[in-house]
């Protein structure tokens, strides 16, 4: 990349292009109070430039089927997720929300997280999502209320976010540059050992040649060592090396399960105090 | 290619999962709905959980699908806390509004104003509609009260 050609579609012009693109996507489509059709349609149209700049700085997956199959549910995470945070009525963010969880587990499906993305459907759609939708038919009174139409600080937080992620493509980005940084850590469960990323560029001077020279051919083609019985191998590791650590969940949940139960018992005593109550300093510090 | 440690593979997935937590942190910072701000930090979760998982199948390891099922696990937890935390702050203030609880704030904080919010929203919804057919039914005085929208 030389330095004097401008060339619009070097990785980093195109990183730059898409957090811009994607700061003043999120200022245009957070909810402000004065938007007009106008300015959302110009910040769907900036949202889906720095997608299609993000899309470009991503790498070939090699298999066409695959590409096609990780862009699909990618791009249905990520628009869902983005139409999450932009939507006035918390009602339709639940359920962007639920779309967006379906395109996370179609990603870990596509990484090969069977157990995981079954999981997140269940777990999360089924289950807390659904528990968010009952307290938004409870607590959501009608018709948009004031404080769905307005945002704290957009254009501080948009820029934020788009900073963050670009700094983020672009350490993603130079994983490529260092291999054997990243890849020096032996793995515990596969069987070979950890083949250099490119093979035959990384063996360096601190690693011994003896080990390294076989494991630089390996496995081209090989496949996904957690793929082969991969619930049960999965529950193996997790009932093996971290039951103490899956004790400790349950645990957790119960301790959850009854300090839920405890704040509503609680809550509502209280609530019926500072109710009775009027003249007390709690309730005129709560009062906004 | 279904390579063990697939590289290009490895990137787009940290990229999704950085955009869904970056997309999480910009929600979680500018929304006032308690709701949707508890939306949003599951997504920032689900970005971590896409992460975690890409580098457990780049290094062929168990690792980060363990972690995720405990982040699964943490996640029901922190939901079923928090919506009680929601549902007791929404009968005390009638409010699902998180500057509702403002008081709360530091000193030196100003105190957050609403701006002028149009009463109307000026993007009106447009929800699909039926075409009328048939007699229409005589108006009921007990109909309970709709929402206009939700």
């Amino acid at each position: 990349m030389s330095p004097l050609a401008f060339d619009p579609f070097a990785s980093g012009t195109l990183l730059a292009g898409g957090v811009m693109a994607t700061a003043a996507s999120l200022w245009l489509l957070l909810p402000s109070g004065r938007e007009t059709g106008a300015v959302r349609w110009l910040g769907g149209l900036l949202g889906l430039v720095a997608l299609a700049a993000f899309i470009a700085t991503g790498r070939r997956l090699g298999g066409l089927g695959e590409e096609a199959v990780f862009l699909i549910v990618s791009l249905v995470a990520v628009l869902s997720a983005a139409a999450t945070i932009v939507s006035r009525s918390p009602v339709y963010a639940a359920i962007w929300f639920a779309l967006s969880l379906a395109g996370v587990a179609g990603v870990l499906l596509v990484l090969g997280a069977q157990f995981l993305g079954v999981a997140t459907i269940v777990v999360y759609a089924g289950a807390i999502l659904v528990m968010f939708l009952f307290v938004l038919m409870l607590a959501q009174p009608a018709g948009l209320a004031p404080y769905d139409r307005v945002s704290n600080e957009p254009f501080l937080s948009a820029v934020a976010g788009a900073v963050l992620l670009g700094v983020l493509s672009l350490s993603i980005g130079r994983l490529s540059a260092s291999p054997a940084a990243c890849c020096g850590v032996p793995s515990r469960t596969a069987a070979t050992p950890i083949a250099p990323l490119q093979p035959g560029a990384a063996v360096s001077e601190n690693r011994v040649p003896e080990t390294a020279a076989p494991a630089s051919r390996a496995p081209e083609t090989a496949v996904d060592p957690l793929a082969d019985n991969h619930v049960a191998r999965l529950g193996g590791e997790l009932f093996g090396r971290h039951l103490v650590a899956v004790e400790a969940a349950g645990v957790l949940l119960l301790v959850a399960l009854i300090g839920a139960i405890a704040v509503v018992s609680r809550g509502e005593a209280a609530h019926a105090g500072v109710a009775t109550s009027t003249a007390g300093p709690a309730a005129g510090g709560r009062a906004v | 290619m279904n390579t063990v440690q697939s590289l290009p593979l490895l990137q787009n997935a940290l990229t999704v999962g950085a955009i869904l937590f970056s997309l999480g942190l910009v929600g979680i910072l500018t929304r006032r709905n308690l709701i949707v701000m508890f939306l949003a930090a599951e997504m920032m979760l689900q970005g971590i959980s896409v992460s975690l998982v890409a580098w457990s199948r780049f290094h062929g390891d168990w690792g980060g699908h363990v972690l995720v099922i405990f982040v699964l696990t943490v996640a029901a937890c922190e939901a079923a806390v928090a919506l009680v935390f929601v549902l007791q702050a929404f009968s005390r203030t009638g409010r699902l509004d998180a500057a509702a609880w403002q008081s709360l704030r530091e000193a030196t904080i100003t105190r957050t104003v609403d701006q002028e919010v149009p009463s109307i929203d000026t993007v009106p919804y447009r929800f699909p509609t039926l075409t009328p057919a048939g007699v229409l039914p005589p108006p009921d005085d007990n109909e309970p009260f709709e929402r206009r929208h939700v």
